[in-house]
């Protein structure tokens, strides 16, 4: 035994680059894709999804993904309405029951069927439903997650694409600032900056953005590095093409490829962090729930109510897999695209 | 070989120092840019809203708030170089000496949290790889999947919840028995202080109370070592050498444990430091439910009271942590591979 599947697998999983972009080039680690899919190099989102699809635990990844994205979107559009028109109707339209009123009546139920759905992840120590309070804040969560990586994405192609094609001092200079960045973990750094700024969804928002970029300004100064000495770019060189030109012609669009999947990976980390910043009392909104802070409170009551620590934690757990689950799959297809 | 060790030791250090340099000066910018005027920052250091006019300005001489952001960066950095890490602004106890006290607690749940997680996390991706997409392969990717996911208090909450409440196996927070005699400070590491004072119901306890904080501490790195162990195996066993050593008629352990392993440790051990700095910041959160009284509680303890040169302290601290680790880890990695030449 043992033989047979080491050898016939030829299709090897690429080395993830961890979480700061020290480890490994993305780029390097030379792969090839099992017999059928070889065929479907184009592009587009078809073939991502043929590709998701022979993948069962991608697929749930994606449906979970899709119906937190979904109702954030949703939920975030009537949160908005309701602040543009002042009338609560609007966010309360689709939530179980009023996230913030108080019940004294209904402390701490445990999960139950009764009063189905209000009561089903149970109430918390002011008798406001769990679930209700866990879906009224989805929208901060998602929002919070696009953006930072959103931002990351931008702020790391501009600096490490400047460093990497460059090179020289700006290289240097850049990749030491990039150090000093990286050399602290995120969460303390966005700990500090949180705090100073004091309070509030925005500053934590800028907070998580000045820490988040490190990585991504390592990956795409790699990416450009390995661009530069490509035949397209000396072409457009030797026609003439300003520096300038070449990066938004061809380094940026070449290297954001692979990014992606580590992108999605990134947006379940940054609801991570952010929900333990949640959970540390940082960045909160009165009378704005969120995830993290839910579970820090119900601390209290731990372990004999064990629902309001217990259950906002596993909502977070399962929409971080489901984000590692997709990115897991987008980066075996991927790396194995770029080397076919 | 010595002088090579030597020199690459020196420009090592060199350029942990600029980026120790370069990452005061951003939280020092980033302070400025927050707080503009010497007045908000002098309520910041005084801690008090409703601080009079007359007590801002006695703060303001006090820290020399109203110099120009250069002198003060100066002033901060050359403080820095003695060790005067600020003054905590709650007891009024210079920080280096709180942090000096809680510093060692953190930094043996840590290692020892780590250490265990790594060593697992190796053991389990090899065993994921060796079996690749069949069934130890899933229930490995399963269990380190779920664990990736999970926030660090939730699996903190649950350990307790395990093995504390329901199994009574363990306390469920403190660092040590408070009604224990407390054995001489050495070393701050309550463990290895109890050896020391052979105080053996001190250690026993302290042991028994650091196991789950660090079980959880070892949960929030193994996710990480287990996929790269798992994906670097591969790339291992898919070698020449490997197949060779299989043609020999070695036996699958063998070559598993044996032959692939040692080189697909290679890239981990980068990880490694990577991990650490993964870890001290979940250390934060961790320590706080588990009311264990380190660095990160102080942290927590300081967000709490907004004192902020205790956060600006713990955040050097921690950053200076971190580049250590990340220069031992370049060291491991040359004694590790004889094909990495120091430069």
């Amino acid at each position: 035994m043992g033989l047979g599947s080491i050898f016939d697998n030829m299709r090897r999983k690429p080395i993830r680059a961890a979480k700061s972009g020290t480890a490994v080039d993305l780029g390097a680690s030379a792969t090839t894709l099992e017999g059928g899919q070889a065929g479907e190099v184009s592009a587009g989102l078809r073939f991502y999804f043929l590709y998701l699809r022979k993948d069962r635990a991608a697929l749930v990844g994606v449906a979970m993904i899709t119906v937190f994205l979904g109702w954030a979107l949703i939920e975030g559009i009537l949160q908005q309405v309701t602040a543009l028109t002042g009338n609560k109707f609007y966010e309360l339209m689709l939530v179980p029951a009023n996230p913030n009123t108080l019940d004294f009546n209904h402390v701490l139920v445990a999960p139950t069927l009764n009063n189905f759905p209000a009561y089903l992840f149970g109430t918390n120590y002011l008798g406001q439903s769990i679930l209700a309070r866990m879906m009224y804040a989805a929208p901060h969560d998602a929002l919070a997650s696009l953006v930072v990586v959103g931002s990351a994405i931008l702020i790391g192609m501009l600096l490490g694409t400047t460093a990497g094609y460059f090179g020289g001092w700006l290289d240097e200079g850049l990749m030491r600032l990039t150090d000093a960045f990286l050399s602290i973990p995120g969460i303390v750094l966005a700990i500090a900056i949180a705090t100073l700024v004091g309070g509030g969804f925005t500053s934590l928002l800028y907070a998580l953005m000045v820490v988040w970029w490190p990585t991504y300004a390592r990956f795409f100064r790699g990416q450009a590095l390995s661009l530069r000495d490509k035949a397209y770019v000396e072409a457009s060189k030797l026609s003439g093409a300003g520096s300038g030109r070449i990066l938004l012609k061809h380094i940026f669009p070449n290297s954001i490829d692979p990014i992606v999947a580590y992108a999605t990976l990134d947006l379940g980390t940054v609801i991570l962090t952010y929900s333990v910043l949640a959970f540390l009392g940082i960045g909160l909104t009165i009378g704005y729930p969120e995830w993290g802070a839910e579970a820090s409170v119900g601390l209290s009551y731990f372990p004999y109510q064990w629902w309001p620590t217990i259950i906002p934690g596993v909502i977070i757990a399962a929409v971080v897999v489901a984000f590692t689950l997709v990115g897991d799959r987008l980066q075996d297809l991927i790396v194995g695209r770029l080397t076919y | 070989m010595v002088s090579n060790i030597g020199f690459f030791l020196a420009r090592r250090a060199i350029n942990a120092v600029i980026t120790i340099l370069f990452l005061v000066l951003i939280i020092f910018i980033l302070v400025h840019i927050i707080l503009p005027s010497p007045i908000a920052l002098a309520r910041l250091y005084a801690n008090n809203p409703h601080a009079t006019p007359e007590y801002i300005q006695q703060v303001i001489n006090r820290y020399g708030l109203a110099a120009p952001i250069w002198t003060q960066f100066y002033n901060y950095v050359v403080q820095l170089l003695h060790g005067n890490l600020g003054t905590d602004t709650i007891t009024g106890n210079p920080v280096s000496t709180v942090l000096i006290n809680y510093l060692p607690v953190t930094l043996e749940l840590v290692i020892i949290g780590q250490v265990a997680g790594v060593l697992v996390g190796l053991y389990t991706g090899g065993i994921a790889a060796s079996n690749r997409n069949r069934a130890p392969d899933y229930g490995v990717k399963a269990i380190y999947l779920s664990t990736w996911g999970a926030p660090p208090f939730l699996v903190a909450v649950i350990f307790q919840l395990i093995f504390a409440y329901w199994l009574n196996l363990l306390p469920s927070s403190l660092v040590v028995d408070p009604t224990l005699p407390i054995p001489a400070f050495v070393t701050g590491a309550p463990i290895i202080d109890g050896l020391i004072a052979g105080n053996w119901a001190y250690m026993y306890s302290s042991i028994q109370h650091i196991l789950l904080p660090a079980a959880t501490i070892g949960i929030v790195g193994f996710g990480l070592v287990t996929r790269l162990t798992r994906a670097s195996m591969i790339d291992a066993l898919d070698k020449d050498y490997v197949k060779l050593a299989f043609m020999k008629g070695l036996s699958k352990r063998k070559v598993v444990w044996g032959t692939a392993f040692r080189n697909a440790l290679i890239p981990i051990i980068t990880l490694i430091a990577l991990i650490f700095a993964f870890s001290v910041g979940g250390a934060v959160v961790i320590e706080d439910v588990f009311d264990y009284h380190g660095m990160g509680w102080f942290t927590v303890q300081a967000i709490y009271n907004l004192d902020y040169p205790a956060i600006v302290a713990f955040t050097i601290l921690v950053g200076l942590s971190v580049i250590a680790a990340n220069l031992a880890a370049d060291l491991l990695y040359a004694a590790a591979d004889p094909r990495v030449r120091l430069t």
